[in-house]
């Protein structure tokens, strides 16, 4: 019998405990090793001060032996996050804002007399705009005198990865995709312009950091010395210090070739506000409690799914000056049921990591009761010469429901498609396009946009 | 395979690194001490506030044990 079967992908390193399913559900097992410090966690107050600020999930204790009894301490039950996201999805303000979130985490936990034993990105999840831990055992005792021993995986995690994105070139958190393990530091002082090294905190961070990993990555450091070397004082410069370097690294959205995508759209404003209520009167109905919007922009159209009550909404885009730009409404309006993402549908995010199953691909995370496809199909078919029929049941695989806008080649962007090639699409017509989404759906609804020659369809998948 | 050391009484799964370990050493003495002028400039401060206006200056409000300041 295999007794890790129930005990997700990701959940192995830590021996403190670990995550499974059962029926459905999702637990935590704490294991006796963390006995300890589970107790000190909440007899200390640490639990509930986090959870009163929103900044870890809330858990009850459950009735249960555990997975693995013979290791089991207890059993607990964490609060649900709508939607699991990874820190390559995430645009600059997000990660940033996640690094930010765990550096007050430990502020808070060495108040208490505890400090994280890990700073893993993976760590935090997003509750609408906001960042949340969701590792309950991430604490331990903090012995006066010891460094963080997450130190080096903060700053592989989170600052290598802003400051690339900030300093170099906003595409490179691309590379958390490959470093399951944060950024390298020597990678990224080869990457970073030199004048990187002129802030005292990035050289610190990044570069002697680096310069010192290499020094002594096959050197034994007896950790008991580093007892009584590193001051509570020090400990708490270090992270001040982690905190504004963070705080002062900045990105502006503004050059991308979407972040002005409204303004040079095809519709005339009394167009736009047609589509906006046809594709209202389309949502509303279906009373869906989960939709994806894909190629969303700026989450224009996502927000529409938002009056349906309890929903909840994925606005995924291939361009994270959009992505930011939403994030940075999502933040103001204080919102909780949208999440923007990064996501390049012709190269969605896959399952990675150890094993290919630690994190799951974007499909994994679905189905969504409804997909928009707004502006889109023409992206897929035409631009990158994906067959119709393969994007009717890639769609078909993210989500129950489909609402998409075709796009003919008569309209002034897909003229702008075809300018400089061959038309190879014979099947690019209204026709060609319901006939191959029939393979895998039903057609329900049929709406031309007035104002253009765009058609809006309701599809349910067979 | 796990690995885990330990520190004191702390099971640790997470490999530091030992050049994580020292720079953070080197860093101390700078960062600790910067901590400590912060502090202290605010304790400097406080000495001239109070001669010049008779206010007592607002200390940091310290929380009860439920967590409400």
């Amino acid at each position: 019998m295999d007794k890790n079967n129930n005990r997700l992908g990701a959940s192995f390193r830590d021996p403190s405990g670990f995550i499974f399913k059962k029926d459905g559900q999702l637990y935590r097992q704490v294991n006796l090793i963390y006995r300890e410090n589970y107790d000190l966690f909440h007899s200390s107050g640490l639990y509930k001060k986090l959870v009163r600020r929103q900044m870890l999930v809330s858990h009850v204790e459950v009735e249960s032996n555990g997975e693995i009894p013979e290791l089991c301490y207890k059993v607990i039950q964490p609060e649900k996050i709508n939607f699991i996201s990874y820190p390559y999805e995430w645009s600059f303000s997000q990660l940033k804002d996640a690094a930010l979130l765990t550096l007050e985490i430990q502020k808070e936990a060495l108040n208490a007399g505890m400090s994280l034993k890990d700073a893993s990105a993976y760590n935090i999840q997003f509750s609408g705009a906001r960042p949340v831990l969701i590792d309950t055992l991430s604490f331990e005792k903090y012995i006066e005198g010891s460094p963080w021993v997450a130190y080096r995986q903060f700053c592989q995690h989170f600052l290598a990865p802003l400051v690339l994105m900030s300093r170099t070139d906003i595409r490179l958190s691309q590379l958390l995709r490959v470093y399951i393990d944060g950024i390298p530091l020597e990678l990224a002082v080869r990457v970073l312009p030199w004048s990187c090294r002129l802030n005292f905190g990035l050289l610190s961070h990044i570069y002697l950091h680096a310069n010192a990993q290499q020094r002594y990555s096959d050197k034994q450091v007896q950790v008991n010395q580093q007892q009584g070397s590193m001051s509570r004082l020090a400990m708490q410069g270090l992270i001040e210090n982690l905190e504004s370097t963070i705080r002062n690294l900045t990105w502006s959205p503004a050059g991308t070739e979407w972040a002005n995508y409204y303004d040079i759209t095809n519709y005339s404003d009394n167009a736009f506000e047609t589509k906006k209520g046809l594709v209202r009167d389309l949502i509303n109905p279906l009373a869906p409690q989960s939709v994806w919007d894909l190629g969303a922009n700026t989450g224009l159209f996502s927000r529409l799914a938002l009056d349906v009550p309890g929903c909840f909404v994925l606005s995924a885009d291939i361009d994270p000056a959009a992505v930011e730009m939403n994030y940075r409404e999502c933040k103001r309006e204080n919102e909780t049921r949208l999440l923007p993402l990064v996501l390049d549908l012709t190269n969605p995010s896959p399952a990675i990591g150890w094993d290919n199953n630690e994190r799951d691909s974007i499909t994994q995370r679905g189905p969504a009761d409804l997909v928009l496809a707004l502006a889109l199909i023409h992206h897929l078919a035409i631009s990158n010469n994906v067959p119709l029929v393969d994007v009717a049941r890639y769609l078909s695989s993210l989500g129950k429901k489909l609402i998409i806008e075709f796009v003919p080649k008569s309209d002034s962007q897909v003229q702008k498609l075809l300018a400089s090639r061959l038309d190879i699409f014979p099947d690019y017509t209204p026709e060609g396009f319901v006939k191959a989404f029939s393979n895998y759906f039903e057609k329900k609804q049929e709406i031309p946009v007035s104002g253009t020659e765009r058609i809006l369809y309701l599809f349910e998948r067979k | 395979m796990i690995h885990s050391f330990f520190v004191g009484k702390q099971l640790l799964y997470l490999d530091p690194g030992s050049g994580s370990f020292i720079i953070q050493m080197l860093l101390a003495g700078i960062l600790g001490a910067g901590v400590a002028v912060r502090i202290y400039w605010k304790k400097i401060k406080k000495l001239f506030v109070k001669e010049t206006d008779q206010k007592p200056v607002d200390e940091t409000p310290a929380e009860d044990e439920n967590g409400q300041k």
